[in-house]
This record gives structure tokens, C-alpha cells and sequence, in this order.
């Protein structure tokens, strides 16, 4: 016996970028995330060679899960060839190869950044969004010590009061992105800043979902089968972007989340969000065998 | 296909590293090696920042991000992150460092001495043009004292405990294997002392002094007084598994220590330290310090505040960020606010809008 039969040949880094022992803290942070649906659990989030801010916080629960047979695919605002969206990709199909995808159909991982796809994601299916701040209390209490103890209190109170005054003031509730859920019955999140059309995709979905945000050192997941509830009175319903009549340009596909183009001359073009869902409504259009996945939109209208 | 041809973002981010990294030319060993002895003290910094000592790879991040700070600073601690703990070295006790500079503003002079050491506090901070004229600066010779400083000084605070100035430390009862490690773990709040100061040891310099000085202005409860600030070198000393002690090298390190009023019969102290001779941010940290005990929270002095918003990594990275698109969440944000004003104007046409009167009125 040898030291050298004992060891692995040296590496410059270890398999997936992250060292086994960041690894193993980032298991039981998310194990534990798992147990506890929408409650934060602090990590050391290590720094990765990405700006904080740009997803590292994603990436280091993508490189947690990721394995030689994974198939990756990341998104950012809905597009897989967004620069930072290549950028992740690329460094995750490097570090671990990993194969690369555009299709959701085909991902085992989807990395994202304020989407959720538009086509159902299945049990063998884990979402990993990014998440710039996972408080949602932060708008009222911008204490995190503070605003940890609320949560451990169930006290909502300042967030409710937010919303009601939002409907007093302009008519209706005014939150735009990361709508405030309640997750379990028992602690809000932010499903990160995803459109009000995505929030629902997230209730008694199939697939598990880890949001995770880098430089806030906070992570969270909606395990499957479990309630997502956007905050809402009982006479003022949940409301998704007024997205559900427009067609995009491109692909002629409707009834998804759109990307509104601003054009000459005044008016609006859209272009659909999820863009390799526009992609494959084209190539289906040319006559290309491309198989375009039940959708939790259609007709415009939600249901999964 | 024509979808995907208009925007080709992998193409385009490949380039623009391309420019930047043209900019910037060959970076061979020379050029870290020029950096390295002609920077020591950017170079300090960074090490400070990076939580990483070693100066020719602290050269190397600046050399190949152009003196980019922020990215520097990134490239080491991801490179560092990587790296295995593989020893914890035995605490640097403050009479144990070669000490070059140390000088205290609360006495006139102290046991051990003032020792000034290397510094521009006295000089006159005129531009040597002549440089450029042709005249290369050749700083005249350095008159050695008739009597040389010690190479190590006594801690004056250890002075000020027996007189009873100071509180008594009690004996630290934390093996040196179990001291938290910001590098390892989440900062949490209230934070221990360990992460605190590790904290501040690898915050941002200019981000530091901002808070600090806001404390000095008036901001914070405390005028601070430097009792002791101190440059040196420390042993980096570590057990060999046989038993044995040995010092793996020598780090520059920069500590201070500030005071301000008593508090339960004893000097209030505020203390940082940081890898590096920085000395800018450990008076900058150790006023943080000194005025954190008493902070109301959410002021700049409060431990939550100032080490959250000193972190450069994150507070670099999150700014840059914005540069990010963000078209779904203002996608969003439109269509909320498209609707509340259609919400409006079609309540205006309707003409008298029904008042709901509260039963008061």
C-alpha cells in the first residue's frame, strides 16, 4: 500500500468546483431546507468565480446536484443564450460534465433566473432559482435579525398591511415580480423575482424547487406536492401580467409571458419570454419533429 | 432559427473577455514581479480583503484584472475557497510581533516607546514631477538610531489591565480547532466576537472607512482614541503532527486598538486586525467595534449594518448586477401599474365615483 493508491491524482479542483466540504454543509442545508418548506437556512455560500449577485448562489446548489449524467439547463429572464445564462452553463458543463440544454423536456437541472418555464416540469425534475434577496420582509423590516424573528413568529402582519395599503392607495395590489407567498400554510417567501404569471406553477408542483440566494447566504425549497400561496384577500384575487390574449411575433405562439418590444412610431411587439418554447413552436412550424411539452398555461389560462 | 441569430449571447460574452484581456497584454512572471515589489501596500490590501496571504498571488489577481480591486479581491477568495484548512496556527500574542511601527495617541509615551517606523504622516505630500522630468527619486539613506527598537513590544493594554483600567480578559476557553470560521460558515446575528473580527479583518477598505468615519463624525457614540496601533510581523506558528511547533513564515499584519470612555469601571476598547499594513482601516474597524455594543439598530455603527455593507465580494458583485436585464420584473411592474391606472381612468369615466362613507361621517 502507497500513499499514492490511497489518494486521487491531484486536481487543480475538485469534481463540480465546490470541495467536498462545502458540498457537505450544502447537502444539509438543503436537506433540512426540504423538511422546512419556504424557511431560509443560512450557509456559508463560498465564494465560486462569479460576481455575487449574478447567480452564485444557484450555482452552488446546481454544483451540490449536479453529476456526470445531469443534463443542465439555465435560463435567465426565460432565454438560455442571455450572456450570464451562457456563462453559468458553460462553467457547470466544465466543472462537471454535465450535459448542456436549451429544452426543458430534456433537463434534469434548470438553473434559473426569474423564469419558470413555461412547459410542465416533471418528478425527475429539480428548479434551481436564483434568488438577489430572499427576504420578503425586507420591504418592512430591513433588519434581518428582526425580520428572523418574525418569521419565527408567524407575524405577517407588516407585509398584509403593505398590500391592503397598496389596494387603498392605487386600486389593486401593486407588487410586481416575487409576489409574496405563503408556503406550507406556515412561512412567506419570495419565489424570487418571478413574474405573478410563474407563482402558480410553483403550487403542488411535481418537480422540487431550490431557491437560493449567493450573496445573502440564504437557501429555501418548495418540495413537491406542497402549497404555494400567493398573499391575497378573499375579495381581491390573485391577479397574473394581463399576459394571456398577446401573441409573439416570432413564433406566433399565445397565451405564455411575454416580452414586450417597444417599435417605432409608438406600440408594443411581443416576443414569448421562454424563448426555446418560441424556438421549437418555429421549428414545429417548418415541419421538424420537435416535441413541445404540455404547458401549465393553456389558452391563456392556468391549469395545471 | 432567425430567434436565435439575433442575439448570440455566447459569442459576444467571449469576445468582450477578449477586449478586456487585450487591453491588458501578455501578463508574464515580470509583471507580477514588478507589481509584487513596486505595490506592497495595494498589495497589503488585497490580501486583507481576499482573507488570503500570499503577495505574488495577490499580484497575479491584480496583474490580471488590471487593478480592477473588486475583481481581484473575487479571484483570490474563489481560489482560496478552494483551497483545505489543513492546520489553525497558534494565536498572535501582540508582545510576540516583530514590531516595526507602533504608536500610541493616549499617552505621551508608553513602556516599550513610541516606535514611529515607516510612514508618510509627517511628509509633505507633494508630486515628485521631477520623475517624469528625467530625474529618477532616489529617497536618501535611512539614519540608523544609536540605539535600535526592540524587535517586539510590550501590549500596552496588558499596562492598562494591571493598573485596572482595563477589564481582566478571562482565559479563552475555546480550543483553537473549534473558533468560528466566517470562511467556513454563515455570518448570523448578534455574531460572535470571532466572526465580528474576522469580519472586519476582510472588509472593504474604503467600505470601512466610510462607516468608521461616520462613527468619528458623530454618527456613533464614541470619539475614538488610538491606544495602540501597531505594525509588524507575526509568526504564523502550527503543530507538525509529531507535536512540535514551528513557524511556517512570517505574515505583515496591521492591528489597532482604539478607546473612548469608561463603561463599568473600565475603559471601553474597540480592537480589528487584518492581514497587511493597512492602517486607514483598522482605526476605520476598531471604531466600528468600539461603537457597536451600544448601536441602535440600523444605524451605520451597528454590527448588522456595517458588516453586511463593508462585505466587498457581495456588495461589489450585487452592484454590478444591475447591469443584468431585468425586463421580466419590469414587465411585471408595467402591467401592475398599466392596470391600476386603466382601474382609475375607467372610474373617472363612470363619473361619480360610489364613496363608501364611514359610519362617522
Amino acid at each position: 500500500m502507497s500513499l499514492s493508491s490511497l489518494t486521487k491524482p491531484w486536481a487543480a479542483t475538485s469534481y463540480g468546483f465546490l470541495d467536498a466540504s462545502a458540498k457537505r454543509e450544502l447537502r444539509r442545508k438543503m436537506l433540512k431546507a426540504i423538511a422546512v418548506p419556504g424557511c431560509q437556512m443560512p450557509y456559508a455560500s463560498r465564494e465560486v468565480p462569479m460576481a455575487r449577485g449574478w447567480g452564485t448562489g444557484g450555482l452552488q446548489v446546481t454544483l451540490t446536484l449536479v453529476n456526470p449524467t445531469s443534463v443542465v439547463k439555465v435560463i435567465d429572464q426565460g432565454a438560455d443564450d442571455g450572456v450570464n445564462a451562457a456563462s453559468i452553463r458553460r462553467f457547470i458543463s466544465r466543472v462537471s460534465g454535465a450535459g448542456e440544454t436549451w429544452d426543458t423536456l430534456a433537463a434534469s437541472i434548470v438553473q434559473s433566473r426569474h423564469r419558470v418555464p413555461e412547459e410542465v416540469m416533471r418528478e425527475d425534475q429539480i428548479l434551481v432559482l436564483q434568488v438577489p434577496n430572499p427576504e420578503p420582509l425586507r420591504g418592512v423590516e430591513p433588519n434581518i435579525s428582526i425580520a428572523r424573528q418574525m418569521h419565527a413568529d408567524a407575524d405577517y402582519g407588516k407585509l398584509w398591511l403593505t398590500l391592503y395599503e397598496q389596494i387603498v392607495r392605487k386600486g389593486r395590489i401593486m407588487q410586481g415580480a416575487g409576489y409574496p407567498s405563503m408556503v406550507n400554510g406556515r412561512h412567506v417567501m419570495t419565489p424570487s423575482p418571478i413574474p405573478r404569471w410563474d407563482v402558480p406553477k410553483l403550487n403542488m408542483a411535481k418537480h422540487l424547487t431550490f431557491l437560493s440566494a449567493g450573496r445573502e447566504k440564504r437557501l429555501f425549497a418548495v418540495p413537491p406536492f406542497t402549497r404555494v400561496e400567493p398573499l391575497v384577500f378573499s375579495d381581491r384575487p390573485y391577479q397574473v401580467e394581463h399576459h394571456a390574449d398577446l401573441t409573439c411575433r416570432r413564433s406566433g405562439v399565445s397565451g405564455y409571458f411575454m416580452n414586450e418590444l417597444p417599435i417605432d412610431g409608438g406600440g408594443s411587439a411581443f416576443e414569448v419570454s421562454d424563448s426555446n418554447l418560441g424556438i421549437k413552436a418555429i421549428q414545429q412550424a417548418e415541419g421538424a419533429a420537435v416535441e413541445i411539452g404540455k404547458t401549465w398555461y393553456r389558452n391563456g389560462e392556468f391549469s395545471a | 432559427m432567425a430567434y436565435v441569430a439575433t442575439r448570440g449571447g455566447e459569442k459576444a460574452i467571449e469576445q468582450a473577455e477578449r477586449l478586456f484581456r487585450q487591453d491588458l497584454g501578455t501578463i508574464d512572471a515580470a509583471r507580477v514581479e514588478t507589481i509584487q515589489q513596486t505595490m506592497p501596500y495595494l498589495i497589503d490590501r488585497v490580501m486583507g480583503e481576499a482573507s488570503l496571504y500570499s503577495e505574488e498571488l495577490a499580484a497575479l489577481a491584480l496583474a490580471q484584472t488590471g487593478g480592477e480591486l473588486s475583481e481581484a479581491v473575487l479571484v483570490l477568495r474563489a481560489w482560496r475557497t478552494t483551497q483545505p484548512r489543513i492546520a489553525i496556527a497558534r494565536p498572535v500574542q501582540q508582545d510576540e510581533i516583530l514590531t516595526q511601527r507602533r504608536i500610541s495617541a493616549a499617552f505621551k509615551d508608553i513602556p516599550g516607546g513610541q516606535i514611529l517606523g515607516p510612514t508618510l504622516d509627517y511628509s509633505h505630500r507633494v508630486l515628485a514631477t521631477d520623475v517624469l522630468e528625467g530625474k529618477p527619486y532616489a529617497p536618501p539613506a535611512v539614519e540608523s538610531a544609536a540605539k535600535p527598537a526592540p524587535a517586539t513590544q510590550p501590549s500596552l493594554a496588558d499596562w492598562q489591565r494591571e493598573q485596572g483600567l482595563l477589564a481582566p480578559t478571562g482565559e479563552a476557553k475555546v480550543a483553537p480547532e473549534d473558533i468560528p470560521d466566517l470562511t467556513r460558515e454563515p455570518l448570523l446575528f448578534p455574531a460572535s466576537r470571532a466572526h465580528r473580527l474576522q469580519s472586519l479583518a476582510r472588509a472593504e477598505t474604503g467600505g470601512v472607512l466610510a462607516l468608521g468615519y461616520s462613527a468619528m463624525r458623530g454618527y456613533g457614540n464614541a470619539h475614538p482614541t488610538v491606544n495602540e496601533l501597531r505594525l509588524g510581523e507575526a509568526e504564523v506558528v502550527v503543530r507538525h503532527p509529531r507535536g512540535t511547533e514551528f513557524s511556517a513564515g512570517r505574515v505583515r499584519v496591521s492591528q489597532a486598538e482604539v478607546t473612548s470612555k469608561e463603561k463599568g469601571g473600565f475603559l471601553d476598547l474597540g480592537f480589528a486586525a487584518t492581514f497587511g499594513w493597512n492602517e486607514v482601516k483598522v482605526i476605520a474597524a476598531a471604531t466600528l467595534d468600539l461603537n457597536s455594543a451600544e448601536a441602535p439598530v440600523g444605524s451605520p455603527v451597528h454590527e448588522e449594518f456595517y458588516l453586511y455593507h463593508t462585505e466587498s465580494v457581495e456588495a461589489s458583485g450585487f452592484c454590478i448586477h444591475f447591469k443584468l436585464p431585468h425586463y421580466v420584473t419590469f414587465q411585471s411592474t408595467l402591467d401592475a401599474m398599466r392596470d391600476a391606472k386603466a382601474k382609475k381612468s375607467a372610474a373617472e369615466q363612470k363619473g361619480a365615483v360610489e364613496r363608501q362613507t364611514e359610519p362617522a361621517e
